[in-house]
């Protein structure tokens, strides 16, 4: 690389001892992320200038996954080129091509260095302990100086804590609700998240409160606590209509960009696909054949990208039937009907049905010269693909001998991959049967 | 473009026309369909809404609905609602769906709504022409994808036990919709079971009857899964 290397952006990192700040920070500039953990800890005593810094870029800063939504969210640009077939259609062949081949372990974290697992295992596993530790030691070390002496005050020191406490409880729970976004949580998270931010609430409240009220008496603590519940009373009757209005508003952009994201991936998609299909269309008007080709082209292609379910893994027999049935109709024009029932997993003797099926539509919508109809039946036990088409029909002793097509690309296929083939041919069409048990498939997996 | 529903097989012209409503929210789509369809049908009404479509049904009674499975209007549910709101003439007005929608849950559910078949709207002039006489008779009318939506979810496994089971079909109604599914014509599905072409309608009848009465809840589940075949 000539270029200056690319820097990943600041996120948060997922290996986090509290919010994932420094490993974030470490992967962004390329530093280790003990040193930068260390700089942390010592600029915090320089006047609780790293706590700052840190607590400023734990808010600022958006965690890994959500900056890999973000960028995800990006809308396509409006006239991307090759939205469309070629793609997936490489895609597909690539999936194909190794059905076998599993995927290779998907990394959890999107955002930082590669951390090795122990590191990052110790940092999940001990990050809250530790903390806790150090209050705990906080604690004792207060209480030690109270009994040599030492004057403390722990009227100011305790609601202190009780504040900064609580607060923490509640960012932490920010912290998790962006996370709850991205993955889904169950009713029960969220009900004890509500709770922690209840709690870290109740917390700050009560400390601000003995921290004004200056003494732990509860008369003055209970007269302070009623003033202020009345006042947040009011502030809230004042502000409620126009909190709310701003929460519909926002809501209401946020579905207005959404959609707009949705829209021009659409207007992509058409532009690249359907537009230029009716154009081609007005070109062609007087070539019927080449019309209908094209329609029946743009038709599969569009409704694979409506109907396209992203989650269903390809790699499976009746997509590569409807693929290879794609092909034939692209080719020679003539309507090719697919119907699948059941499903199989691709495996090399499929691959070998598969060809011969092809080679089977081929010489259908050849000699057949209209719709051809393919029938796939796949089960555990094993796969069977009809090929019928409304020509004049044929007789397997009149192919002269050395054309291939029948006898070697599809008899001849079959058995060796231990199917069978078989052909019905009368004045009214003509029907390919292909058939392959799973012991063959076994008997090919083997070998 | 679809070359089953029996082409030219034995569904005779009935004596006097067939009267039919088109149902269907695209002008071009329902002048298209009339140039196409044969003399012997007359074309008494159309629609492009539920509502209207509900209305000209009501008012002209006709003998067979061609009907889009996908119409604007009502609460939404398309041809569905057509048929729940023609109800009362189900036994004498038959409904054909149309659709250029493949996806499996709109065609099980205006089958299970009272429709008497299905058909894709690439489907050629003489073979929709062939379909409405077919269900003008009382017969359903079964598109190989039709057959292959419900071999996929009754399963290929034959019932034990008696023909009545609602939630499986007979071994023989399993032939039945495999020929069709691999685009035989009523007519070579007899010839290819030895069975006349009216036991084959009897036995496309029986299933259809299946699809509309089986409770068998994996029916519309499988459906909702499978967004298309």
């Amino acid at each position: 690389m000539t270029t200056l290397p690319a820097r990943p952006p600041l996120a948060r990192s997922s290996d986090r001892v509290i919010a994932g700040v420094c490993s974030g920070l470490a992967a962004h500039l390329g530093w280790p992320v003990k040193n930068v953990r260390l700089g942390m800890v010592l600029a915090s005593f320089a006047g609780g200038a790293g706590l700052v810094f840190y607590a400023w870029l734990w808010v600022m800063v958006p965690t890994a996954d959500e900056a890999a939504r973000r960028n995800a969210r990006r809308p396509a640009s409006p006239i991307a080129p090759a939205v469309s077939q070629p793609a997936q259609e490489a895609a597909a062949a690539a999936d194909a091509g190794s059905p076998a081949g599993a995927p290779g372990p998907v990394p959890e974290d999107q955002g930082g260095a590669p951390v090795p697992p122990w590191f990052r295992a110790r940092g999940m596993r001990y990050g809250k302990e530790i903390l806790l530790g150090c209050g705990l030691l906080l604690v004792a070390g207060i209480m030690i100086a109270q009994l040599l002496g030492v004057d403390v005050s722990l009227g100011t020191l305790i609601p202190a804590a009780a504040v900064l406490g609580g607060a923490s409880i509640a960012w932490m729970q920010l912290d998790e609700t962006r996370r709850a976004g991205l993955v889904d949580k169950t009713k029960a998270d969220q009900a004890g998240g509500w709770g922690r931010l209840a709690a870290g609430l109740a917390l700050v409240v009560a400390g601000v409160l003995v921290m004004v009220s200056g003494s732990g008496s509860w008369e003055q603590t209970w007269l302070a606590l009623l003033a202020s519940v009345a006042v947040l009373g009011g502030v809230v009757l004042v502000l409620l209509p126009w909190a709310l209005k701003f929460w519909r508003d926002l809501e209401a952009e946020r579905a207005g960009r959404i959609r707009e994201t949705e829209r021009a991936e659409i207007a992509a998609h058409l532009h690249d696909s359907v537009l230029q299909t009716l154009a081609l269309i007005q070109r062609r008007a007087g070539n019927e054949h080449d019309v209908v080709r094209l329609a029946r082209a743009q038709e599969r292609e569009l409704r694979g990208w409506l109907f396209q379910d992203s989650g269903r893994e390809s790699g499976q027999l009746s997509d590569r039937i409807k693929a290879v049935a794609g092909e034939v109709e692209d080719l020679l024009g003539n309507a090719v009907e697919v119907v699948t029932v059941g499903d199989a997993v691709m495996t090399e003797a499929h691959e070998a049905l598969v060809q011969a099926s092809r080679e089977a539509m081929l010489n259908a919508s050849r000699h057949g010269g209209g719709t051809v109809s393919v029938y796939l039946e796949a089960s555990d036990g094993q796969a069977e693909i009809f090929i019928k088409d409304r020509g004049p029909g044929f007789e397997l002793g009149d192919v002269p001998a050395d054309r291939l097509g029948i006898r070697e690309s599809i008899i001849g296929r079959m058995k060796r991959h231990g199917g069978s083939a078989a052909i019905l041919s009368t004045g009214d069409g003509t029907e390919v049967r292909l058939r392959l048990p799973a012991a063959a498939e076994h008997a090919e997996g083997k070998s | 473009m679809n070359t089953t529903q029996g082409t030219g097989a034995g569904s005779a012209r009935p004596a006097h026309p067939v009267r039919v409503v088109i149902v269907d929210d695209h002008a071009i789509f329902r002048s298209g369909l009339k140039a196409d369809l044969d003399p012997g049908i007359q074309v008494v009404g159309e629609a492009a809404t539920v509502e209207q479509a509900i209305a000209v049904i009501a008012q002209q009674r006709p003998d067979v609905v061609l009907l889009d499975v996908h119409l604007p209007g009502g609460l939404g549910g398309g041809g569905r609602e057509v048929i729940a709101g023609s109800a009362a003439l189900l036994s004498s007005t038959r409904f054909l769906a149309l659709s250029v929608s493949d996806a499996a849950e709109d065609v099980v559910a205006v089958i299970r709504a009272g429709a008497r078949g299905y058909v894709t709207k690439t489907i050629s002039g003489a073979e929709i022409t062939d379909a409405v006489f077919r269900v003008a008779g009382g017969d359903a009318v079964f598109s190989p994808r039709l057959a292959g939506f419900v071999l996929d979810a009754f399963g290929t496994a034959p019932a034990d036990i008696a023909d009545d089971e609602l939630d499986k079909l007979s071994a023989r109604e399993l032939e039945v919709m495999r020929l069709i599914a691999r685009g035989y014509s009523y007519k070579e599905v007899a010839k290819e079971l030895f069975i006349s072409i009216k036991t084959v309608e009897t036995h496309v009848s029986a299933v259809l009857r299946k699809l509309q009465l089986s409770s068998r809840h994996e029916l519309t589940k499988w459906a909702a899964e499978r967004r298309l075949l």
